[in-house]
């Protein structure tokens, strides 16, 4: 009996932490998190453009009609802005541009300038409907970032979707 | 000897209990160590900076995403693979035909500031010749704060 009693008192005192020490375990963990944690990026985001796809040489271009409601944004050789023949300062101040864009969207909401097809779509919202289609073309010598400038520029404005001319560019 | 047992028990009291830490550390880090070989880190090219609209896409650094990187004028990457510019449509048009998802037929394009748009336009050129119709300009997004709402009248 005195033996029983006496044992967990003794072991207490012997065996004083029956505990492993984990600091150096949380330590280790802790740099590897880091690690990991620095090694995957985050968030990476990008602009969605479409390009038109390839057409048959032999289609008669002649038939199709221009739409009325082609917006182009042209940046000239010199990094000038032209919304289809009006000028919109240049490719570092690209607030003249997005005011502009984000007017005209306004005024075709008014007017309902809807996009060919969705006329009858009344299923959808307005701001879905109205032609926002934008062409952004520029000169091939032109850096893209310039040309990225004014892409984010118009998507500022609510342009969707963003196209880019590919062929025939100076 | 009760007394001596009570101060051995008030010793171990005054430790931090880290098990629960622990635990959740260890679940962090082996959700970062499944998730990272998913993701692809392709080449470090210089791309636009502070760019206020950007969507955020999670699929660009995914294994499976078709990322086109031109850190320099007339280099092309297809992930981290240098390609020439003859190479570049057969490759892309070898991981075109493991995309069954219509809406998943995206190329991105990593493309440096300083790269001349031309260059740009001719990789367009060899992808839309494979059928895409939908490319992603991969581009920094601004950190908060700094957002500026252009002004409508």
């Amino acid at each position: 009996m005195s033996a029983f009693a006496d044992e967990p008192a003794k072991r207490s005192s012997t065996t004083a932490e029956p505990y492993i020490n984990v600091t150096p375990l949380i330590d280790v963990l802790l740099v590897l998190l880091i690690i990991f944690m620095v090694v995957t990026p985050l968030k990476p985001s990008r602009f969605k453009a479409d390009i038109p796809t390839q057409r048959d040489p032999n289609e008669d271009l002649s038939k199709l009609k221009p739409n009325p409601l082609t917006l182009v944004v042209t940046i000239s050789p010199d990094l000038q802005l032209k919304l289809n023949a009006d000028n919109m300062g240049s490719v570092n101040d690209t607030g003249t541009l997005s005011t502009r864009l984000s007017q005209v969207f306004k005024e075709r909401l008014q007017t309902r300038a809807y996009k060919v097809g969705m006329e009858n779509r009344t299923d959808l919202k307005d701001e879905e409907r109205i032609e926002k289609t934008v062409f952004v073309k520029a000169p091939r010598a032109t850096k893209y970032g310039d040309v990225v400038k004014v892409i984010d520029a118009i998507k500022g404005a609510g342009a969707s979707p963003v196209g880019l001319q590919v062929d025939d560019l100076p | 000897m009760g007394m001596s047992a009570g101060g051995g028990g008030g010793g171990l009291q005054s430790e931090i209990n880290v098990t629960p830490m622990v635990d959740i550390m260890l679940v962090l880090l082996i959700i970062f160590m499944v998730v990272t070989p998913f993701l692809q880190q392709g080449i470090t090219v210089a791309l636009p900076k502070n760019m206020n609209n950007p969507e955020v896409d999670p699929n660009i650094i995914k294994e499976s995403s078709i990322v086109i990187s031109i850190p320099n004028d007339g280099e092309y990457y297809l992930a981290k693979k240098r390609l020439a510019k003859e190479q570049l449509a057969d490759e892309v048009d070898k991981m075109l035909k493991g995309i069954k998802n219509e809406q998943d037929r995206i190329v991105y394009i990593k493309s440096g500031v300083g790269v001349s748009y031309g260059d740009v336009v001719n990789v367009i050129n060899e992808v839309r010749k494979l059928g895409v119709d939908k490319i992603g300009l991969v581009a920094d997004k601004k950190k908060k704060g700094g957002a500026v709402v252009p002004a409508t009248s």
